[in-house]
This record gives structure tokens, C-alpha cells and sequence, in this order.
């Protein structure tokens, strides 16, 4: 998993802990590089989830709620980041539709190891928009987090229906997404 | 310099600035390694567009290049075939030209009349000679020059040449001589026809640029470790050389040394080249020494196989026996060309035989049948049925009815060795090439005579 993901956590982790707080959790943790991440380095994804678990039971909250604030924490981060990829987009739906086709596809030109996500989508006859999330990785909550922070920059007051599934050795999560009339 | 020993670096503390100076750096690292990262990922992938066009262009070249080169050989084939339809059916008239300027010059002329038909004769040849170096030519180039390669007596060869060009060069007042070394005096493997036209055409183009003097042809056989030997050939001349620069273009075809020689000489030019290609498709070459006034010496080389002793050349009868032997024959030819008829009787008439003419093959069978005739001309292509036919149709009568066989000669434009060779495996005797001359149709018609037996001894 790549760098950025665990360098950003640290620092959303700092944002409400503090410094010394997270250093404790990172120094407790069993990391294999003692929680040195590079933002262009890969690392194990259970490190992530590991880290991500810890803090939840420092703050006392639910994992699946701060896996989901993470993804609002990062795509602020890509708003940062790369705006390049939001040139010429008014809608959030437009935005989803191209992170398979334009976002992955920049991402392998960089980085052309790794293992990404698919990100299905379609547009529903009743205007509804449903994208499902597959992967190895448990992160459909972090994923959720992304798709609420991506319908909020396009100012888009939305309805998000998250159904989990596993399908074989992948987690999945079909999301159903309706604008408010 | 006030320098003051080393301090300890601090074992835990860590200042904030300094902290975030780090953290700065090493964000602005990682920025950086992402957009090297992606120009490399850029720059690698317009290598790779450039190549595939680049292999693109490289497949485009070359395809058109061997379009190019498909066109530019059926061109060439075109051409060849074309130069070898045309040489061919010039051929035919000219057999009627040369055949009448002999029954002319047969017919009682007065000395002034005689003289203007030696010319019509001579210019004739001349054309034909041309003729057939460009077909010589045309099936060099389509690779289809064949070769016959039998025994042959290098004295054979010596005579034939001073026969043919002894008379010319003195005629010109040069003196001419025809050596055969001692190791020479006998037979090799090789093509006697093509052997003469490499020596003919050396000889010829000797005696045509030498204006006083000697024209020499010096024979010599070397023999070679491998059993082998090289059939050496020399032509010496006194003429007026030929200069280094113009010594490589001489052996191309179409070239000869300048343009004035074609003025002053008339040639096609060929003869070099046709000589240069049947001396290396032996396997041999041709080469040449001479500098400006010192004359000029061509040496041709052809690897042979030395042939037994008792081979012989095959039955010959001199020119003159051959004429008075014939008397008497009665002779059918099937010949469906009224010009080659009237030729072949005016041919024919001062020999004294009995001839008679039919129009085709299957008209010639009738006729053997019916009468008794001690020879028969027949020519190949002809409408209802073609000379070989009627030949196998005559060979399997007699053989049938155990009769002796009947001397056949073929008659024929198409000279081309494997034709030839067909004639003969179709029971024909032997083989004479159109446009014929008087010379070559009597010592053909004497030599099959010879070969069954008939020649009187």
C-alpha cells in the first residue's frame, strides 16, 4: 500500500491526538520499519489497519467511523494535491466515473506495482449512481469517507446507500448515490 | 578559526524547527521523486511512440522497397522475354533473306550481281549474328543459358577457328596464328558451342580493331591437383590497345570502349559480355592486358575435366565430301512456310538430290509411307500434326515392321540445348538450326547419313 495513505493518517491521527499520543501508538505497534513512512514508499496494508485500530481504541472510537473520516481527510488531500484531476468537473457523479479511467490510470504511470481497487460504476435509469468497491483490502469505509467528501466538494446534497458483501477473497461494497430532487 | 572540538550529538531531545525542517525536506523529497518519476514515465513512453513509428517507417521502407523490387524484376523479365519473342521471330523472315540470297548467288549471276548478293549474304549474317547475341543476352539475364558439356578435341577447336577467321584476318593483311600446346592435343569435358563463341568473339573483335600486324590464338590445358585442369585461351592482337580507364566498362553489356568504336566499327556491343558471363558460368573468367599502342592480349580461363583419348568428335565428313556424297538422295521435307520451302529447294538444287516437299507432319508419314526416301527434314512446329509426332509415328512403323530406319534431321528455329536434346530422344538424328545455311544443312544431312551407316565409304 502506498506511502502517502500511512503518511496522511499519521498526520489526520496528530490533527486530533497530538504528537506524543500517536508516537505511542506507533512506538506499541509492531511496524516493520518502526513507523518511518515516505509518502513514495510502499508498506503493508495491515500496518495501516493496525494503526488505524489503535487509535480507535485510544479515542474510544468506532473503527468503521474513523476509517470513514480518514477518506473524507484524504480526498481533502487530493483536493490539495492534485487538482488537476478536478479540471472541468461541475459534477460528483463525473468525478467517481474517473477515478477508474483517469486517476488509476495516472496512478500506474507513477507507480506501476501496484495494486489498486475497481471502482464499477453505473448510472441508474431513476437517476440514482452506483459505484461498487472491489478489493483486497477492507477499506470500503475509508471508500465511503472518499465518496461522501467527493459529493459534498461538488456541493451535491446526496442520499449514499452502502450495502456490504465479500466475494471470494474480496471485500466489496456496492454504493447507491441519489441527488435530493 | 576558532575551531573548538566536536560536540555529542544530543541522544534524544530534538528541537522543533529542527523537526520540521526535516519533515519539509523530506515531503519536498518525495515531491520531487513523484514528478521525476512521472517525466521518466514521459519520456519513456514517447520512446516508445517513437519507435513503433520508427518501426512503422522501417516496415513502410521496406515494403515499398520490395514492391520496387518485384516491379522492377517482372520489368526486367518483361523485357527479356520480350528481346527473346522478337530475336526469334526476326529470325524466320531472315531465314527467307539469307535462303534467297543463296539461291541468287546460285542461280548464274554476273561478277557485279554476284558481288551485291555477297552483300545481301553478308549484311544477313551480320543481322543474324546480332540476333543471336541478343538472345544470348536476354538468357544470360534470365538465368536460362544452358550448357552442354561433352567430350571435345581442343584441336577441333584450333581448326574450327583458323577455318573461320585465318581467311579474314589476312584478307586484311594480317598475319594469323592458331597455336595448340603441347599439353592441349587432347579432349575435355566442356560446351564446344559456347567454347567457339567465347574464342570466335575474341577473335572477331581482334581482327576487327587491328589495322596491321598479327591477330594469335595460343590454346593451352594446365592441369590442376584436384584432377582438373584450366583450359587456358589467349588472343593477341597488334592493334592500338585499349587504355586502363576504359578496360572494366569493355566487358559490360552495351559498352564498348567509346562511343566512336560503335561509329567505326558497328557491334552491338555484346560480345564482351556474353563471352565475360559463359566464361564465369563455367566458372572461369575473362581478363585483359593491354596498354595504349602495345596491342592487346584477352586470356580466358574455364575450369575442364580432361575427357578419355579415344572420345572422339562426333562423325564429321569435310564440307566438300559431304556436297558430292549427297547426290543422288531422294530427300522428303515437311515444311509448312512457303519461304522456307522455296529456300530449302534452292538450298538443295546444286547438290543434285530428289526433293520432295510436304506441308506437315501428319502429310509427311503419308509420304514415307508410299515412297522410298533416304532421308527426311522435318520441321517442328507445324499445323496438323508437328514434326516430333510424325517422328514417333515413322520410328514405331519401323520398328514394327523391323525396317531399317530412316535418317531424320530436325529443322528447327528452337535451338535451345534441352529442345535439341528432346529432338534427339524422340528418335530424330540430328538437329539443324534455322536460319540454315547451305554449309550447315549438307554436313548435317552428311554427318546422320554417317551415323546409320549409309555413308559410303
Amino acid at each position: 500500500m502506498k506511502g502517502i495513505v500511512f503518511v496522511e493518517l499519521i498526520r489526520m491521527a496528530e490533527s486530533v491526538m497530538g504528537e506524543e499520543a500517536v508516537d505511542d501508538i506507533l512506538d506499541k505497534a509492531d511496524l516493520e520499519n518502526d513507523g518511518a513512512f515516505s509518502a513514495v514508499g510502499n508498506y503493508p496494508c495491515r500496518e495501516l489497519l493496525q494503526i488505524v485500530d489503535a487509535v480507535g481504541a485510544e479515542l474510544g472510537a468506532p473503527v468503521e467511523a474513523l476509517h470513514k473520516q480518514f477518506g473524507h481527510w484524504m480526498f481533502g488531500r487530493f483536493e490539495d494535491g492534485y487538482p488537476v484531476f478536478f479540471e472541468g468537473k461541475t459534477d460528483g457523479f463525473d468525478m467517481l466515473e474517473s477515478i477508474e479511467n483517469e486517476v488509476h490510470v495516472e496512478v500506474r504511470k507513477l507507480y506501476p506495482e501496484v495494486e489498486l481497487p475497481t471502482f464499477a460504476t453505473e448510472r441508474l435509469d431513476d437517476g440514482r449512481f452506483k459505484m461498487v468497491y472491489s478489493s483486497e483490502r477492507p477499506l470500503q469505509h475509508f471508500c465511503h469517507g472518499l465518496i461522501e467528501a467527493c459529493l459534498q466538494h461538488f456541493k451535491h446534497d446526496a442520499s449514499i446507500q452502502m450495502t456490504e458483501r465479500k466475494d471470494g477473497d474480496k471485500f466489496c461494497a456496492e454504493f447507491v448515490m441519489q441527488k435530493a430532487a | 578559526m576558532y575551531l573548538r572540538e566536536p560536540i555529542a550529538p544530543p541522544t534524544d531531545a530534538v528541537s522543533r524547527r529542527r523537526y520540521l525542517r526535516e519533515r519539509v525536506a523530506r515531503e519536498e523529497a518525495e515531491t520531487l521523486l513523484e514528478g521525476k518519476s512521472r517525466e521518466l514515465y514521459e519520456a519513456n513512453q514517447r520512446l516508445q511512440k517513437l519507435l513503433g513509428t520508427m518501426e512503422q517507417a522501417v516496415r513502410d521502407r521496406t515494403s515499398e522497397l520490395e514492391d520496387a523490387r518485384v516491379a522492377a524484376e517482372s520489368a526486367n523479365e518483361a523485357k527479356s522475354a520480350f528481346l527473346a519473342s522478337m530475336s526469334h521471330e526476326i529470325r524466320t523472315p531472315l531465314n527467307g533473306i539469307l535462303g534467297m540470297a543463296q539461291a541468287l548467288d546460285d542461280s548464274g549471276l554476273s561478277d557485279d550481281q554476284a558481288k551485291l548478293v555477297a552483300i545481301l549474304g553478308d549484311s544477313g549474317r551480320l543481322l543474324l549474328a546480332l540476333i543471336n547475341d541478343v538472345l544470348d543476352i536476354s538468357k544470360i539475364e534470365a538465368g536460362k543459358l544452358e550448357f552442354e558439356i561433352i567430350p571435345y578435341k581442343l584441336s577441333d577447336l584450333v581448326d574450327g577457328m583458323r577455318h573461320h577467321y585465318q581467311f579474314r584476318a589476312e584478307e586484311k593483311g594480317l598475319s594469323f596464328e592458331a597455336v595448340l600446346s603441347k599439353a592441349a592435343h587432347c579432349s575435355v569435358h566442356t560446351d564446344p558451342v559456347r567454347l567457339q563463341q567465347v574464342v570466335g568473339n575474341l577473335l572477331s573483335n581482334a581482327i576487327k580493331f587491328t589495322e596491321s600486324g598479327s591477330v594469335s590464338l595460343s590454346i593451352d590445358l594446365v592441369p590442376h591437383r584436384s584432377g582438373k585442369a584450366v583450359l587456358s585461351l589467349k588472343v593477341r592482337d597488334t592493334g592500338p590497345g585499349i587504355p586502363k580507364s576504359q578496360q572494366l566498362r569493355l566487358f559490360e553489356r552495351f559498352n564498348q570502349a567509346n562511343t566512336s568504336v560503335t561509329r567505326m566499327h558497328g557491334g552491338t556491343g555484346l560480345g564482351l559480355a556474353i563471352s565475360r558471363h559463359i566464361c564465369e558460368l563455367m566458372g572461369g573468367e575473362v581478363s585483359l592486358r593491354s596498354s595504349l599502342g602495345a596491342g592487346a592480349e584477352f586470356h580466358a580461363k574455364v575450369p575442364v575435366d580432361p575427357a578419355e583419348e579415344r572420345a572422339v568428335s562426333v562423325a564429321s565428313v569435310t564440307a566438300a565430301d559431304a556436297g558430292r556424297n549427297l547426290a543422288g538422295l531422294r530427300v522428303l521435307a515437311a515444311e509448312d512456310n512457303r519461304t522456307n520451302q522455296i529456300v530449302l529447294k534452292h538450298m538443295l538444287k546444286k547438290v543434285g538430290l530428289t526433293l520432295e516437299i510436304v506441308e506437315n507432319g501428319s502429310a509427311a508419314v503419308q509420304a514415307w509411307k508410299t515412297g522410298h526416301y533416304d532421308m527426311i527434314l522435318m520441321d517442328i512446329n507445324m499445323p496438323v500434326m508437328d514434326g516430333l509426332e510424325a517422328t514417333r509415328q515413322i520410328r514405331e512403323i519401323e520398328s514394327r515392321d523391323m525396317l531399317e530406319a530412316t535418317p531424320i534431321l530436325a529443322v528447327s528455329a528452337n535451338a535451345m540445348v534441352h529442345q535439341v536434346a528432346g529432338y534427339l530422344s524422340e528418335g530424330m538424328s540430328g538437329h539443324v538450326a534455322k536460319p540454315i545455311s547451305r554449309e550447315c544443312l549438307v554436313q548435317a544431312m552428311a554427318n546422320a547419313l554417317a551415323a546409320e551407316g549409309r555413308w559410303p565409304d
